[in-house]
């Protein structure tokens, strides 16, 4: 609600300009400041025309503050009447046991990724606001087909699941990184940190290969998409550098608050977006379905590779889900650790958001099958 | 609002967050005992941010104020230089998609709403009735020595394994206690079920032992179960699937505040 301004260089302004000026104020920047200032310059001398001003922007306060308490307050005492009366019949017909156990899941999934999701945004906007860009020119080779590679392998450095590397590799790419480097990083980091690796080892005790298969299969996929981004991706499908994307507003603390700000509720919008499709999933197909595939190798794989996008675990549990996979083929369950902090319904609209639609939907299924097979491959000399 | 909307939505999000880790233990409906430290340092991360903004958005306005009042003795005048720059940056940040709030960041009011009015349940007999039981992936071989107790508290999640799995049949001779929530099967028998979590509600999987010699409380009710191990099948195979214990007393108790088992 807009204060009734007492300065005479303001009401004045408000005469000039429009009646909802005072509260946009502070987002205009320095021009409206300066519209203001040559306003009172303009008008400054009459004070009995802006005494009036004052006494008509009061009253119109008055009236809009009570019209606005009014409508509101009928409108509030209407809605709590009606709950209050038909709620507890509506909430036990749609409060269902599956709907209860959706939400249960939907906020599980939105509790789990918001510290990874904050990490991701902390060290994106850093990048942003802090890390000048010839550090990464300098510290990856021009040639792209040689950067693809190291910065895959440089997925180990950030320990976290996949929420946290979207917002990071699109600061990545905002600081000058080639995008088929930052894209190897994307998909490599969440799959290949120490937590996930060390996860790996206890979910799979006593089978150092998982280990080793899950490292191999990963960083292979992420250097094949990063390869086939340099060599067939084209710039028309990312979006240019755009202006929303936040951590690159400025250097320093100054660009560095909003730009963490606004990454973190951006792809939060998008991870919450991403947890009510998984849990959607989790609840229409029950996990038991799967049994009645178990049968064919080829089958299970491909199945277990559809599982990992639908259910969204995170990458430092999925090798948990794995291992309780126990019907399925080594194989299986490794291209469902391979797939998973890759392609999932959460990633996806994670991307969506920060690198646009039609590059989640194209990067997505390319990266889905190139996972599948160098899962298999992978599965077939190391299981 | 428009303006503060960002700040308001940091704050809901914090908010939320430190609701179900620092001042109760809700967490453990929804994720791991082990994710509690991390959600604190979120929340207050997010809190943090959202007061920051909302400062920041007033010192911006009032920096504007200032700017436009320069003719004014030399304190105003400096306090006007000041909120100059904090002009800058928002007119920076506001060329970023308006405000701070893109739109779809509104839809972090849901899960933030829900934690802080109505906290969604724990996952019960609905889940694990969906959820085909599962046994723990392993082989038969011996367990370490379970230690003294009598009667010996267990999860449902050991007592599985040691039941189908232990050769070295550690669970005969003992009377053991277990805990869990009342599910019903087809057959007339009932079971004590407790969901295994290894990193959030998303990936609960069920675990259950049959219990006999007992009446069936109603589902979804939490018993805790005092009884001994009734050997059945051969190891490690489906016939020895579910485990059975023999009950001595049932007494129903509240739900505990972690409703899950550790896988």
């Amino acid at each position: 609600m807009p204060p009734v301004n007492l300065r005479p260089d303001l009401w004045t302004f408000h005469r000039d300009g429009t009646e909802r000026v005072d509260s946009e104020h502070g987002e205009h920047g320095g021009y409206d400041g300066y519209r203001g200032h040559s306003g009172h310059s303009g008008y400054g001398g009459y004070g009995g025309y802006g005494g009036g001003a004052r006494v008509v922007d009061g009253l119109r306060f008055a009236v809009r503050a009570l019209v606005y308490t009014v409508v509101g307050g009928i409108a509030l005492i209407a809605i709590v009447t009606v709950a209050s009366v038909l709620g507890p019949t509506f909430a036990m017909d749609l409060y269902t046991p599956a709907v209860a156990a959706w939400w249960t899941v939907f906020t599980a999934i939105v509790v789990q990724g918001v510290p990874f999701l904050l990490l991701g945004t902390l060290v994106s906007a850093a990048i942003g606001a802090f890390v000048p860009e010839k550090v990464f020119t300098r510290l990856l080779p021009r040639n792209q087909a040689l950067a693809v590679p190291i910065a895959g392998a440089a997925g180990v450095v950030l320990p976290g699941c996949e929420c946290a590397s979207v917002p990071v590799a699109g600061s990545l790419m905002r600081r000058g990184v080639a995008p088929a480097a930052a894209l190897a990083f994307l998909l490599s980091a969440p799959a290949i940190n120490p937590v996930v690796l060390v996860a790996t080892s206890i979910a799979f005790p006593g089978q150092p290969q998982m280990v080793l298969g899950r490292l191999v299969a990963s960083l292979a996929t992420a250097v094949v998409m990063g390869w086939l981004w340099a060599r067939f991706g084209r710039g028309k499908w990312l979006p240019r550098p755009r202006a929303g994307g936040g951590g690159s507003s400025g250097p320093g603390w100054r660009g560095f608050l909003p730009g963490l700000q606004y990454d973190f509720l951006h792809a939060g919008g998008f991870l919450v977006l991403g947890a009510g499709a998984a849990a959607t999933f989790n609840i229409v197909v029950p996990r038991s379905v799967l049994d009645l595939f178990t049968g064919s190798p080829w089958l299970s794989v491909l199945l277990l590779a559809v599982l990992a996008v639908v259910l969204c675990v995170c990458s430092e549990a999925d090798a948990f889900v794995a291992a309780s996979l126990s019907g399925f083929s080594p194989t299986a369950r490794l291209a469902f650790m391979v797939v998973g902090p890759m392609v999932d319904l959460k990633l996806i609209a994670l991307q969506a958001g920060t690198f646009g639609r039609s590059f989640a939907v194209r990067f997505s299924s390319v990266t889905w099958v190139v996972a599948v097979a160098s899962s298999v491959v992978v599965g077939w000399w190391l299981l | 609002m428009r303006r503060y909307g960002g700040a308001v939505l940091l704050l809901l999000t914090g908010g939320a967050v430190l609701r179900i880790s620092l001042f109760s233990e809700l967490y453990l409906r929804y994720v791991q005992a082990g994710l509690r430290p991390y959600l604190v340092v979120s929340g207050v991360v997010l809190v943090v941010l959202g007061a920051v903004a909302v400062v920041a958005q007033r010192r911006g306005a009032e920096g504007h104020d200032g700017h436009d009042d320069d003719g004014g003795d030399d304190g105003h005048g400096h306090d006007g230089d000041d909120g100059h720059n904090h002009g800058h940056s928002h007119s920076h940040s506001h060329s970023h998609g308006h405000g701070y709030g893109p739109p779809v960041a509104w839809l972090l009011t849901l899960p933030a709403l829900a934690l802080l009015l109505f906290p969604p349940p724990a996952l019960g007999s609905y889940s694990a009735d969906r959820e085909a039981a599962q046994r723990a992936a392993q082989g038969v071989g011996t367990f370490p020595a379970l230690p003294a107790g009598d009667p010996l508290e267990l999860t449902v999640g050991e007592f599985g394994s040691r039941a189908i799995f232990d050769s070295g049949r550690s669970l005969k001779g003992r009377t053991l206690r277990l805990t869990g929530f009342v599910t019903h099967g087809d057959d007339g028998a009932w079971y004590v079920t407790r969901l295994l979590v290894s990193c959030c509600a998303a990936d609960a999987s069920a675990g259950k032992v049959e219990i006999r010699d007992a009446d069936a409380p109603v589902t979804d009710t939490w018993v805790t179960v005092t009884g001994t191990w009734v050997p059945k099948g051969e190891l490690g195979s489906d016939a020895a699937w579910p485990p059975v214990l023999a009950a001595e007393s049932v007494k129903k108790v509240a739900e505990p505040s972690n409703p899950y088992e550790k896988r």
